[in-house]
């Protein structure tokens, strides 16, 4: 009996320690936000004189001073991030599944090849396209546009999504094209009516990998704009640090105006958005 | 392979044009260009003057550059030890049947993973500032005054400053990979253990680590992936300094192609990146997967 308890006992400490170091760990994961979200309503002299309390006389001040004034460009900035994002996904998604669909049906000449150039694409390090990127865009006078991010953002993430979407079509029974073919259906027709519709759930974990992947994207978009009126999110983010240089309240309060999508949709979705990052990153 | 029904090769060319000739564009093009230039002495304006293979030359005895690299491999080995072993423990204390709350230590644990680098990056500036950062502010308020600095100018504790916030913001998604494969282990194994007398730590790593091998090394490769293009946060947090105590390879390129405003050199980098980049990756497989066949054999 009395080791019995004795392992009990040791049973209870562990729970004790484990429970304790992984809530430790999970509050470190949303304290920033957390502390960003109360500190942003202070006043910058009220946060220097005591940064980790909570305001006293909180305001929303910060945040009105940063969406009225129009030198920050912040609302032209969520603008743009929001119109690259959407555009960007919505060619991924129909890129990957016209692409992934062919190379796994169609028997042409070039599909090998296709496929390993696009398996190539997967392994390539992008950041070494950085330099050169820059130049090819330069030298065609493409950078610099409200389109120019869609196209490297585009490439980029498709060599993912055309082999989620290839590996999930040869799971596909062929059967459901042959019966479609017999009932008279011709190749595009079958496509967007009948394979589409069964794809869906695979382009949705395609959609759900980018979303997040355009709207953080920085290096690319540091490179290739340089007007203040066409900059994403995370570069108008590195310009409000220069600016804001010790007001850390108003750069709070930026920040999270941009991270707001982000949080809201992460929470929201937080379960289809961890299978889907998951099988991505496994798969692909 | 489709049978029935054989689309027209114009068709197929029709629906293929645009997403092959945008990447082609978007990534071939560029690697092809870099390489051409590479071998140019090109400041920037329209003058470039070839000069054969001078660019390599000075790369292979550029110290910053090499440095860089070296701190690339630096992050690389901090993120698989830091990210996917901590990782890795964390995951076993969230299966022990003793924790509660499992699916917000997930859901809280991967939340860091979705924000920007640049977001983060600012975050941990506010967290190192010399004035009004919550680390001297603890040292502060713990009576330690003296050990206040400004962090991030410090040359010997910088890289592993701006290590930190990049393992702290991954941990939760290697956690979320690792878990998803452990849940397709069948739990007949884990209760045969049990009887035997196997503790917490045997199954771990006797019986888990061996099953999911093939997901570690998932992890390793995106890890080493990750790190080797690390840019984002470098940036935000030092630019590469204190002088270049930061640098890493991508920073470089980008100072030297738009600071100095050097593009045949800045080409030159570039196409070092790739080759080391792909060398790293490559190597570190072919390393693992001979040793992981060794051991069944």
């Amino acid at each position: 009996m009395k080791g019995m308890s004795g392992n009990k006992v040791k049973k209870g400490i562990l729970g004790f320690f484990m429970n304790a170091i992984l809530i430790i760990f999970s509050l470190s994961c949303i304290f920033p936000i957390i502390w960003m979200l109360y500190s942003s309503l202070k006043e910058k002299r009220a946060f220097n004189a005591d940064i980790i309390g909570l305001p006293k006389n909180p305001t929303p001040g910060n945040y009105i001073r940063i969406l009225t004034n129009p030198d920050y460009h912040l609302g032209e900035s969520m603008w743009n991030s929001v119109r690259t994002t959407t555009l960007s996904i919505l060619l991924i998604v129909l890129f990957s599944f016209i692409v992934g669909y062919i190379l796994a049906r169609v028997k042409f000449k070039m599909n090998r090849v296709l496929y390993t150039m696009f398996l190539m694409g997967m392994l390539i390090p992008i950041h070494s396209l950085l330099v050169p990127i820059y130049v090819v865009f330069q030298r065609c006078k493409i950078s610099n546009n409200w389109f120019t991010l869609i196209l490297p953002y585009v490439s980029f993430g498709l060599p993912m999504g055309i082999f989620l979407v290839e590996g999930f079509v040869k799971s596909v029974p062929v059967s459901l094209e042959e019966a479609a073919a017999i009932d008279g259906s011709n190749f595009s027709r079958t496509l967007w009516m009948v394979i589409f519709p069964i794809c869906r759930p695979i382009l949705v974990t395609v959609a759900i990998i980018q979303v997040f992947s355009c709207w953080n994207e920085f290096s690319f978009a540091l490179v290739l704009i340089k007007d203040v009126s066409l900059q994403t999110v995370p570069l108008a983010l590195t310009q409000f640090k220069g600016q804001f240089a010790s007001d850390y309240p108003k750069q709070m309060a930026a920040m999270l105006i941009t991270m707001a999508p982000i949080i809201v949709l992460y929470f929201v979705f937080s379960k289809q958005i961890i299978k889907g990052m998951v099988s991505g990153a496994v798969k692909g | 392979m489709l049978t029935t029904i054989k689309p027209k090769g114009k068709t197929i060319f029709l629906y293929l044009l645009i997403p092959v000739a945008m990447f082609v564009f978007t990534v071939f093009v560029p690697l092809v260009t870099a390489f051409v230039y590479s071998f140019f002495e090109w400041k920037g304006g329209p003058q470039k003057t070839f000069n054969g293979l001078e660019n390599y030359i000075t790369l292979l005895h550029d110290n910053t550059f090499w440095k860089a690299f070296g701190h690339n491999i630096y992050l690389v080995v901090a993120c698989i030890i830091g990210q996917i072993g901590i990782a890795f423990v964390l995951v076993m204390m969230v299966n022990s049947k003793l924790v509660r709350f499992k699916t917000i230590h997930r859901t809280f644990g991967f939340f860091p993973s979705t924000i920007s680098a640049v977001c983060l990056g600012l975050i941990w500036n506010m967290i190192y500032h010399n004035q009004y950062g919550i680390i001297n502010w603890f040292l502060r308020a713990i009576g330690r005054s003296d050990l206040c600095q400004v962090w991030l100018n410090n040359t010997k504790l910088v890289m592993l400053l701006v290590t930190i916030p990049l393992i702290w913001q991954y941990i939760g998604y290697y956690m979320v990979i690792i878990l998803s494969a452990i849940a397709s282990i069948d739990t007949d194994i884990f209760e045969s253990a049990e009887l035997d007398g196997a503790n917490g730590f045997q199954k771990a790593l006797h019986i888990t680590l061996p099953l999911i091998k093939n997901t570690m090394l998932v992890c390793v490769t995106l890890c080493i992936a990750g790190n080797m293009k690390a840019f984002d946060n470098i940036y935000v947090m030092t630019k590469g300094g204190p002088g270049t105590a930061s640098m890493v390879m991508a920073m470089y390129g980008y100072q030297v192609s738009f600071n100095q405003s050097n593009m045949g050199y800045g080409s030159c980098i570039s196409v070092a990146i790739f080759v080391l980049s792909l060398l790293v990756i490559g190597g570190t497989r072919g390393l693992i997967g001979r040793l992981t066949r060794e051991k069944e054999a």
